[in-house]
């Protein structure tokens, strides 16, 4: 029979003052396998730690409870205290008779034997727990950074700056990301370009990143610190160690489609870099529109103007295998469809464009070199209606939530049309304008003085399309004034949504998203850049709209997580998990696909099921799913549990007749 | 200072409580985007400011229905009873606010102070003493199907074919229920009416706040299906629809509603309506918001006019579906006299007779009668036909 100690706490009076102590040590004293009990004003502090370590080596204890605060605060303490003085910390329990017990409580008589109840239902699990070390994993000190936009990018080259090795994967031939894509930048107006070309020319050439665009994870395995990878490189059909990228094969490519880089304000060939400054410089071929593949080897036009013989039709998939230590999601933002906005035109007008479209239309390499045209004649629009929260802050019909940017990028748009077009006039609806970042609000305030730009409050129903005209209907609700207002061009702000195949990565990576595809941080507040799963970060747009600056901050926060994970050789993992009594196992499997961390493996020789000690999460939906009982979480078995549960009922019984 | 005019509003929660509680309570959600405003049918009236966004606000501050001077309480009546229950607004509203319904709250306070139009008060009256808002002869309600062989409901028969009040008798709708019978008799469906026992569903004296006449109406109604043994009843009232369907449940009916648009689009698909005679004609149709908005109900009377044979069938340019434009006679609206140049029925017109057609189809007996009666007045030769009737005419 063990010997257990008990340490009641008075925590000041945030115990005592609803809990008689001394009713409480002199009842546990009489408890079964209780050999020793005591109480201390603060047991937490140096003496009362002091204190418990005298009494195990003393009292020879072999399991202690201490009745204290909830585990949550001081679990890690006791268990330390009780490490120093020889005894395994697994077997410290803490009977939290603060939380649910004192601090729930005004009547001293009914909190008592409460307090009681609680520190004897303990006392049994401590009876039976056992001596547990900590699961040592090696870490393999190589991050995966998926998605090459600024938030990747940014995380990559700080993993990469201190000496570690990343590998950086990107879905289309380019990295850039949107923030490519972008004309200049609020509130300082600096070209998007310039201040991210240099990066993505760093990421290139750093030694220590090993970047793979037109590349899309395939698979992966493993958990925190010994991740298996498999990455899907797309066949280009260029081969790109002879390629020096001189663009002839664009050039003379007979095939025209929309170019995805110019949100369809302009045409690419079906051999294409997406953009000039693209990094790596090399073209793919969109098999898709290719006239090779489409009509069976007729063109193949580049083949014969490529003197370096770089084209390759016969180019297959290629699957790279991999080994990380940690994964960095950055996989980024798309707008929400303007199909979605049948009272908008349904996307079928072609002089409403969203954001991004304008944002290629202002853009100096832009399909229209910076002049403003409007798609459908290329007149220059003369008057602008730009109209915020589209598909945004509409739980009915699109999105609740805000998304963040647009009111910011409105002010840019507005502000940069009148300078390029300064006798054109600017017209923003918008309800509440949101300029809550560092030099926002004077942004706003300076582009409404000087760019004599009419800001309306309010979200207009219709856009109606007279002849070549758009007639935005609304209502400025600060006057009261219905609007017809004749437009030359419409700018929808549409909201930003997570990428397409966030979803899909999710589940491949089993980390949680919100009810929108933004993949969930660990904590809202405390731990913004972390996954709920150990060894996922969170960078960018991926985890929520944000801009260019809260970006590139989450992406560094990510990175100084990953760098906190390598910074030692093995971490350790808590050894109170799931494990399987091989007697019992009957090998039904029903664990395995109850499982959400994949920890459970059948061994097909001796059809029964095993435990991953690394991925266990000690969850214990596998314990309530075994039919036979062969799982168990350590130290909180069934035994511990029914002891516990008989204690409380039958202490129960008893506290109605104690006098207390 | 006594004729000086009060500039300052006090916060009348108990006015607040009371509306909503009898059904304003979606007025703390509104965000004052005013989307609400521009998609309202009285904003296509040019001349006419309709502050729609204004509604949920003021009702917050208890300033809805609430003036104490007489002079100013006619004017909120004036627009608390503009609404037409079309909701536009509510299709676009970002949270899913319910003006008509904030309204309609105002509405029954009024009611309850007998403070409401009167031509309204009258129709209220006739509904409750003889069972339309006409006060026709409760024993000529079926007259309209004299001659046809119509047989009352009785235990066995599967349909209750329900026309409503304007089908049952005006002259020009009376053509449709008639049109609508010839249909059911050809496609051999097993169908009764109540005939004189037949009482108005009572949609319109809801709408228009008499929500205690309309709860007897509605008792006595689902009392008389359960006697009589109703289990599925076909209407050709978008309103009959929407209020047996959707709020009759809440007073204990348990019967199945069909629109006649349904059932008939049904009947194509199975092959047992067969439409041999071609239609040459261009016809554009115009969605009922009851049927529409409220309903959710936009192809079934699309499939009846595409299947039928010769017809062109069009649609409104960027007015159709949920985006249509209300007639102007929902919510009491056919009985309430706005001046000529502000009437939304014009517009609709307009829109319509802009599509080059000949016929305007429509599935719903006040659109009917509200586009027949504004056509009187002008000289076009544009026809109004439901679509039951150009279905009877190609079969």
């Amino acid at each position: 029979m063990k010997k257990i100690g008990v340490f009641v706490c008075h925590c000041g009076r945030n115990i005592s003052a609803t809990v008689n102590i001394n009713k409480v040590v002199e009842e546990i004293k009489k408890y079964p396998g209780v050999v020793f009990c005591t109480d201390y004003q603060y047991m937490c502090s140096d003496p009362g730690q002091d204190l418990i370590k005298k009494n195990i080596k003393d009292k020879k204890l072999d399991g202690i409870v201490i009745a204290a605060c909830s585990p949550s605060l001081h679990e890690l303490t006791f268990r330390n205290t009780a490490e120093k003085a020889g005894l395994n910390p697994y077997l410290t329990e803490i009977a939290n008779i603060r939380e649910q017990c004192s601090w729930v409580h005004s009547d001293i008589k009914e909190a008592t034997p409460k307090a009681i109840s609680i520190i004897e239902s303990i006392i049994e699990k401590a009876k039976l727990n056992e001596s547990l070390s900590p699961v040592k994993v090696k870490v393999n000190p190589k991050a995966l950074v998926i998605g090459g936009g600024i938030a990747g990018i940014q995380a990559s080259l700080d993993i990469a700056n201190s000496g570690h090795k990343v590998i950086l994967i990107e879905k289309s031939p380019s990295i850039g990301g949107h923030m490519a894509q972008l004309s200049e930048t609020f509130p300082t107006l600096d070209c998007s370009q310039c201040i991210l070309t240099p990066k993505m020319v760093e990421v290139f050439q750093h030694e220590n990143i090993n970047l793979y665009v037109y590349s899309e994870l395939e698979e992966i395995s493993g958990s925190v610190g010994n991740f298996k990878i498999k990455i899907r490189r797309k066949a280009s059909y260029v081969d790109n160690s002879k390629c020096t990228g001189c663009g002839v094969c664009s050039e003379k490519c007979p095939v025209s489609v929309d170019s995805e880089f110019d949100e369809g304000m302009g045409k690419r060939k079906a051999i294409y870099t997406p953009f000039p400054q693209a990094v790596p410089n090399k073209p793919v071929i969109d098999k898709e529109n290719c006239t090779y593949f489409l009509k069976d080897g007729k063109c193949g036009v580049c083949q014969v103007v490529c003197t370096l013989n770089a084209i390759d039709f016969k180019q297959k998939d290629e699957i790279i295998e991999e080994e990380v230590g940690a994964v960095v999601v950055a996989t980024g933002y798309e707008l929400y469809p303007m199909k979605n906005m049948l009272e908008y035109g349904a996307g079928e007008y072609p002089d409403v464009i969203n954001g991004l479209q304008f944002e290629r239309l202002l853009s100096a390499s832009g399909p229209t070199q910076g002049e403003i045209h409007r798609p459908s004649d290329n007149k220059i629009p003369k008057r602008i209606a730009f109209i915020s929260c589209v598909g945004s802050r509409d739980p009915e019909h699109h999105l609740p939530y805000c998304s963040k940017i647009c009111c910011m990028y409105m002010v840019k748009h507005a502000l940069l049309y009148k300078e390029h077009v300064p006798d054109g006039e600017a017209i923003v609806f918008s309800i509440d304008i949101r300029t809550s970042g560092k030099d926002y609000e004077e942004f706003l305030t300076r582009a409404k003085e000087e760019g004599n730009i009419l800001y309306i409050r309010g979200k207009p129903a219709r856009i109606i399309k007279q002849g070549n005209d758009l007639v935005v209907w609304c209502i400025n609700t600060l006057t009261g004034k219905q609007l017809r207002v004749k437009c030359d061009m419409v700018v929808l702000s549409m909201s930003m949504v997570p990428s397409s195949g966030a979803l899909d990565l999710a589940k491949a990576l089993r980390i949680h998203t919100n009810d929108f595809g933004f993949f969930t941080e660990a904590h809202p507040k405390l731990r913004p850049v972390e996954s709920l799963v150990p060894g996922f970060y969170l960078a960018g747009t991926a985890q929520g709209p944000k801009d260019i600056p809260d970006t590139v901050s989450q992406a560094s926060g990510a990175a100084a997580k990953v760098l906190t994970l390598f910074s030692s050789d093995e971490i350790s993992h808590s050894p109170i998990i799931a494990s399987v009594d091989e007697d019992l196992c009957s090998g039904c499997g029903i664990c395995i696909t109850t499982c959400p961390y994949d920890a459970r493996e059948m061994d097909e020789r001796k059809k029964i099921v095993s435990v991953n000690e690394i991925l266990c999460e000690g969850c214990g939906a596998c314990i309530s799913a075994c039919p036979s009982g062969a799982s168990q979480q350590k130290n909180l078995t069934d035994i511990q549990i029914d002891n516990m549960i008989s204690v409380l009922l039958r202490s129960n019984a008893k506290a109605l007749e104690r006098e207390c | 200072m006594k004729d000086k005019k009060n500039l300052t509003t006090e916060i009348n929660p108990e006015i607040r409580d009371i509306l909503i509680e009898m059904g304003a309570e979606d007025i703390y959600k509104c965000y004052q985007c005013g989307k609400c405003t521009s998609a309202c049918p009285w904003f296509q009236v040019e001349i006419y400011d309709y502050p729609v966004f204004k509604f949920s606000l003021e009702t917050a501050l208890g300033a809805v229905a609430s003036s104490e001077d007489k002079k100013e309480l006619d004017k909120e009546i004036e627009l608390i009873y503009r609404c037409v229950g079309c909701e536009a607004c509510l299709e676009q509203c970002p949270h899913g606010i319910s003006t008509p319904n904030i309204l309609r709250a105002a509405r029954r306070l009024l009611v309850d102070f007998d403070s409401y139009p009167e031509t309204l008060k009258s129709i209220v009256q006739k509904t409750h003493n003889v069972g339309n808002p006409f006060g026709e002869h409760r024993e000529n309600r079926a007259d309209w199907a004299k001659g046809l062989n119509v047989p009352d409901f009785q235990q066995g028969i599967e349909y209750l074919y329900f026309p409503c009040c304007l089908p049952a008798y005006e002259t020009r709708n009376q053509k449709v229920a008639q049109a609508t019978v010839g249909i059911l008799q050809k496609c051999e469906v097993s169908f009764g009416i109540l005939g004189v026992k037949e009482t108005c569903c009572g949609e319109v004296i809801r709408r228009i706040g008499a929500e205690n006449i309309f709860e007897e109406v509605t008792k006595a109604n689902i009392k008389e299906f359960k006697d009589s043994g109703v289990k599925k009843v076909l209407v050709t009232s978008p309103h009959c629809f929407t209020t047996f369907k959707n709020e009759y449940p809440d007073f204990g009916a348990d019967f199945e509603v069909l629109h006649t648009t349904q059932y008939f689009s049904h009947l194509i698909d199975t092959g047992k309506l067969k439409l041999n005679k071609s239609f040459d004609k261009k016809v554009v149709y115009h969605d009922p918001c009851t049927l529409g908005r409220k309903n959710n109900i936009y192809e079934e009377p699309r499939n009846i006019l595409k299947n039928i044979p010769g017809l062109e069938f069009l649609e409104v340019e960027n007015f159709n579906r949920n985006l249509s434009l209300c007639c102007g006679a929902g919510s009491g609206g056919l009985w309430l006299e706005w001046e000529k140049d502000e009437r939304i029925v014009n517009v609709r017109l307009k829109q319509l007779m802009d599509t080059g057609a000949d016929i305007i189809a429509v599935a719903c007996p006040y659109c009917l009668q509200m586009f027949e009666e504004t056509l009187k007045s002008m000289d076009v030769d544009i026809i109004v036909m439901d679509i039951s009737e150009i279905i009877f005419e190609c079969l």
